[in-house]
């Protein structure tokens, strides 16, 4: 499978007006998203995901480092033929109506009448604008109906690669989930989508891989079973014998113990082997396993305790 | 090319929709059909009230329509976030402004040509039903003025806030309409006043070529060859508003939006 | 992504894509290539531009104020600015409020130096109607008023209005007929944009008429026949071409007849002054330089007008006339009281009004003949604004001019005084101008001039002089305020003023 994009090193400072302090927005960033994925691009308010997609995008340019789009240079004209790009918050030009505004999205891709015809109808339908609205005003338009037109511009040109920032944010429930199925069905038509949010259970839903981006910098990058991998087992043991030397040994095995009273401990270890081991040191030891407990990992909680993890060791 | 023509196009749909657009074509024309009155107050000639005062409308409201309408095109998209749309896709940045640029000056040229209608229309009856090519004249000029205008309120907002664009396209409108006081520094016998004229007299636009109103409403007053001179504005404007735009679209080319 | 990035400092904080940068040395060749190009046809444009302003003489009349320093002529209202000041100048006119005219007359024709309407009511308003108690004009406007029209004239070349009213204002209030003939020969120049519906010969038909009257006065004869039939040959084509008749253009047809009327006079006249036979040209005149060529048979000798004049100051500023004047009752004597070095100007001629200068004196009035004396007083006391003798000496000048005389006592003395003369052969002043000169009598009309064919009239020849009679007065401020009397003594020789005293610049 080929790489649809490729960044290496990808930096951005800004440095304030009075030349003395530099802001760090994107930090050395080093990623690449196959073609076919839908990437998950996670992080806080301030992170730097949006500027790395503008860089990307060839919107605001990078101080240092250097990226690939579908194999072309970040900011290549020729590569946006098959890009697209739904940007947060966007208002679009409200006195034009969506048929309107997809017509001119149309042009500035150079379609001809007849495929930028098709093309709109195709889109709208497929973002499920109700067939009313496609001639109103978008001034009129709800915010879902508004989100729907973002992506509706955004397929347009049949694009390969689409950057999607936050595209379902504020949304109704079912809006939420529609829109969240319509990007998860670009995977099937073979689309790369690179999906900025922090809408997690979607991108757990939905996304091949994700990176999890703080402060500037890629604290991790994996598929969603990678990161939430080595599910946690909580192991409960009771027995008198506990506190005499069996404690020391399991705690050789695994330091995360934590003792309930004089006879219970709970015992936490994302290892099986260690899981095992702690078994047969207790069994040998005359006391009983009280609960094996098997904890699978949510994105979210990956996510929080990658981030809290960063946020203290500065 | 059509590129261009599809900003364009969307530019001047959307400006054709800003209200004050059309509040300024209104006060425009009202202006125009106060002519009349003002020539039958006086004692003086109808016709060269109604001249001046209509030219002098024409003037005003374009150039508050195209101040207004130019210093909005670029930032306008930034702060609704349309650009990023426009310009992830196979759009140059050269072509947005050029584009914009377009767009903005054919709904100043709309502008005029609906107030310019409106009076030569007023002229024709006015005068007896007679044409007034003189005054097809002054309206043409005062396009190119307002082209080059809007030229260069296009130039600043690629690095301007509206209001700092508004106070700079209008203040540079009026030192390059003072070109009296523009020639008196040239000619100064101190270097300093000299050079600051040379400056001004070379690198700003020169608006102040457009305003013949006077020999146009009293013919061949000065102005020995009308023709020569009219055209010589008109290629003057457009190589101004070339550079203008050359510049703005290199400042542009390295904005961050 | 070649953006170098060498060393240890950084070159740019942007990596601007290649392709974009790549465009760059377009853009500077562009912006550097323009500008150059902008530069060319800019002293292309502002030398053709500047004419307006140098040649227009239109910042003149402010002292150099600039056409910018005014926010709404600067938006182009200028025209419109104008005609609203004008409307609140006729306002004042009708109010009597002439004060505030001036300065507004003088910023309309800033603004719209091309409206001669402005040019032409400011010029009559401060030639007549600035006035002392006993209604005689402040002769001090006249300077300024004739400025003021010289600066119509040159913001208006195209148009013969400003033109025309020079002249008129020459012949009626400054009654110097050549200047006069100047102005309305002007006009009659001008030459009528393409595109204009001006005059197609020049100038209205009335200042032929004028012109006419003014070659009369100037007993230039001949060339107001002239004018007459030119007049005449003018009415006639466009009467026939409007297919003009009594009853259906009837102002035209009237003045159709009052040009042959006049033309008729005129021929008349020069008959019976000059061409009653017999007739034998012969120089009687006792006097150097003083032709007569009428003392043939049927023609009485010249008449002694035998002007005296005496001047008593009854009360300071208070001076009563009395003298002899030998001629028929109706003949006027002309009384000119001014500062000896009396010049004529513009006083702080401000961006806001013409001034006259405060610390000048000047009179000018006439006096009427009855049975052969006269007997005036003049009161120059109630009116220290206008007389307020702040010069030592001054001059008082009376005397007679035939020229301005009424017809019935030319017709004693012909055109230019030729019968006319003086006991005191000191008082027969002749203006040695030839441009002032009267016709020179025409080969076989009395004279040996040119031959007049009736049509052309290149009169290049002039003969008769203006034979005025004249007594001149130097008298000291004393005397003005009546501490010493004004006697025979004070009487100095005669000085003729070839432009006349209001024009002498």
């Amino acid at each position: 499978m080929a790489t649809a994009i490729s960044i290496q090193g990808l930096t951005k400072k800004y440095v304030d007006v009075w030349q003395k302090q530099e802001v760090i927005a994107v930090n050395n960033l080093n990623l690449e998203v196959q073609e076919g994925e839908i990437f998950g691009f996670l992080g806080r308010n301030g992170a730097g995901k949006t500027t790395t997609i503008k860089m990307l995008l060839g919107l605001v340019f990078p101080t240092a480092g250097d990226a690939a789009l579908l194999g072309a240079p970040m900011g290549d004209n020729n590569a946006k033929n098959f890009l697209a790009y739904l940007p947060e918050e966007t208002y679009f030009y409200d006195s034009m109506s969506a048929w309107d505004l997809m017509d001119y999205y149309g042009r500035l891709f150079k379609l001809p009448k007849n495929v930028r015809e098709q093309r709109i109808s195709i889109c709208l339908e497929k973002v499920r604008l109700q067939k009313d609205a496609w001639h109103r005003n978008i001034r009129g338009y709800s915010k879902g109906m508004r989100q729907r037109t973002g992506i509706a511009q955004a397929l347009i040109n049949d694009p390969k690669l689409l950057f999607l920032d936050e595209p379902t944010s504020g949304l109704d429930p079912i809006a939420h989930a529609e829109l969240r199925d319509i990007v998860a069905s670009l995977k099937d038509e073979g689309k790369t989508v690179f999906l900025s949010s922090h809408q997690l259970a979607d991108v757990e839903l939905i996304c091949t891989r994700v990176a999890i981006i703080h402060r500037g910098k890629l604290l991790r990058v994996g598929t969603i079973q990678e990161l939430v991998a080595g599910q946690r087992t909580e192991i409960t043991v009771q027995g008198k014998e506990l506190m005499n030397g069996t404690l020391a040994k399991l705690k050789n095995i695994s330091p995360d113990i934590e003792e309930q009273g004089m006879s219970t401990l709970v015992i936490q270890s994302d290892d099986t082997a260690q899981v095992s081991a702690i078994i047969d040191v207790v069994r040998g030891a005359d006391c009983s396993v009280l609960s094996i407990v098997p904890h699978k990992r949510t994105l979210e909680e990956v996510f929080v305790e990658t981030v809290r993890r960063e946020e203290e060791s500065l | 090319m059509s590129v261009i023509y599809a900003v364009a196009h969307q530019t001047v749909r959307e400006a054709l929709r800003r209200r004050i657009m059309w509040i300024f074509l209104i006060i425009g024309v009202f202006l125009i059909a106060l002519g009349p009155v003002f020539g039958f107050l006086s004692p003086r000639d109808s016709l060269v009230i109604l001249k001046s005062l209509g030219l002098a409308a024409i003037l005003l409201a374009g150039l508050f329509t195209t101040i207004v309408t130019c210093i909005y095109l670029i930032p306008v998209e930034i702060d609704r976030r349309t650009i990023y749309t426009v310009l992830s896709k196979p759009v140059q940045r050269y072509q947005f402004v050029l584009g914009k640029f377009i767009g903005g000056f054919f709904t100043v040229f709309i502008n005029i040509a609906a107030m310019g209608i409106v009076f030569l229309v007023m002229l024709y009856f006015q005068m007896g039903h007679h044409l007034a090519p003189d005054m097809v004249e002054g309206v043409v000029l005062t396009f190119f003025q307002l082209m080059l205008l809007a030229a260069l309120s296009i130039f600043f907002s690629t690095f301007a806030t509206p209001v700092v664009n508004f106070f700079l396209s209008f203040g540079i409108f009026m030192v390059g309409n003072l070109t009296s006081v523009t020639d008196t520094l040239t000619t100064s016998k101190s270097p300093i006043a000299a050079l600051a004229g040379r400056i001004i007299y070379y690198l700003l636009p020169q608006f102040g070529n457009f305003n013949i109103m006077n020999s146009l409403i009293h013919p061949g007053q000065n102005i020995t060859n009308m023709q020569v001179y009219i055209r010589n504005c008109i290629v003057y404007a457009i190589i101004y508003s070339s550079v203008l735009l050359a510049i703005a679209i290199l400042i542009f080319d390295s904005r961050e939006v | 992504m070649a953006q170098t990035q060498t060393g240890s400092f950084k070159t740019s904080k942007k990596k601007i894509p290649v392709e974009v940068q790549k465009r760059r040395p377009v853009y500077f060749a562009i912006i550097v290539v323009g500008l150059i190009l902008a530069g060319i046809v800019q002293n292309v444009l502002a030398p053709a531009r500047n004419k307006e302003q140098d040649e227009g003489h239109e910042m003149r009349a402010l002292g150099g104020l600039n056409n910018e320093f005014l926010l709404l002529p600067l938006l182009g209202f200028r025209q419109a600015a104008a005609g609203l000041l004008w409307v609140r100048c006729d306002e004042f006119f009708d109010s009597g409020d002439y004060d505030a005219i001036l300065p507004l007359v003088r910023v309309i024709t800033y603004l719209d130096p091309h409206d001669t309407n402005v040019y032409i009511t400011g010029a009559w308003h401060m030639s007549y109607n600035f006035t002392d108690s006993q209604e005689r004009s402040d002769r001090r406007y006249i300077y300024p008023s004739q400025a003021l029209l010289e600066e119509g004239i040159k913001n208006n070349e195209y148009t013969p209005d400003v033109k025309f009213e020079k002249g008129w204002e020459c012949f009626d209030k400054i009654k110097n007929f050549s200047l006069a003939q100047e102005g309305f020969e002007e006009a009659i120049a001008t030459k009528p944009l393409k595109g204009t519906d001006y005059y197609p010969y020049g100038a209205p038909l009335k200042t032929y008429h004028i012109l006419a009257h003014t070659y009369e006065k100037e007993g230039r004869i001949p060339e107001a026949i002239a004018e007459w039939r030119q007049a005449l040959a003018i009415s006639s084509y466009f009467l026939k071409k409007n297919g003009g008749t009594e009853e259906k253009d009837f102002s035209d047809y009237t003045m159709q007849q009052a040009e042959k009327h006049n033309l008729g006079e005129n021929i008349w006249r020069y008959q019976d002054r000059y061409l009653t036979k017999p007739h034998t040209p012969v120089n009687t005149s006792n006097y150097p330089g003083v032709l007569w060529p009428f003392g043939g048979a049927g023609k009485p000798a010249p008449w002694d007008v035998h002007l005296t004049a005496h001047i008593q100051v009854i009360r300071p500023k208070v001076l009563k006339f009395t003298g002899t004047f030998n001629s028929a009752d109706g003949a006027r004597v002309d009384v000119l009281i001014e500062d000896w070095d009396y010049k004529p100007h513009i006083d702080k001629n401000s961006t806001t009004a013409f001034a006259v200068d405060p610390h000048q004196t000047i009179l000018m009035d006439s006096i009427s003949v009855r049975k052969d004396t006269f007997d005036r007083e003049m009161d120059m006391s109630k009116d220290p604004k206008m007389y307020n003798f702040s010069h030592d000496y001054y001059r008082i000048v009376v005397s007679f001019d035939p020229r301005t005389t009424a017809p019935f006592v030319q017709d004693r003395f012909g055109w230019n005084g030729e019968g006319l003369t003086d006991g005191q052969p000191g008082h027969v002043s002749i203006d040695p101008t030839e441009a002032t000169f009267g016709t020179k009598f025409m080969n076989g009309f009395g004279g040996v001039g040119p031959v007049w064919d009736g049509k052309t009239a290149p009169w290049n020849q002039f003969g008769q002089p203006d034979h005025r009679v004249m007594v001149t007065f130097k008298v000291s401020l004393q005397q003005m305020l009546g501490e010493k009397p004004i006697t025979n003594a004070n009487i100095v020789p005669n000085k003729i003023m070839p432009l006349g005293p209001d024009m002498e610049r």
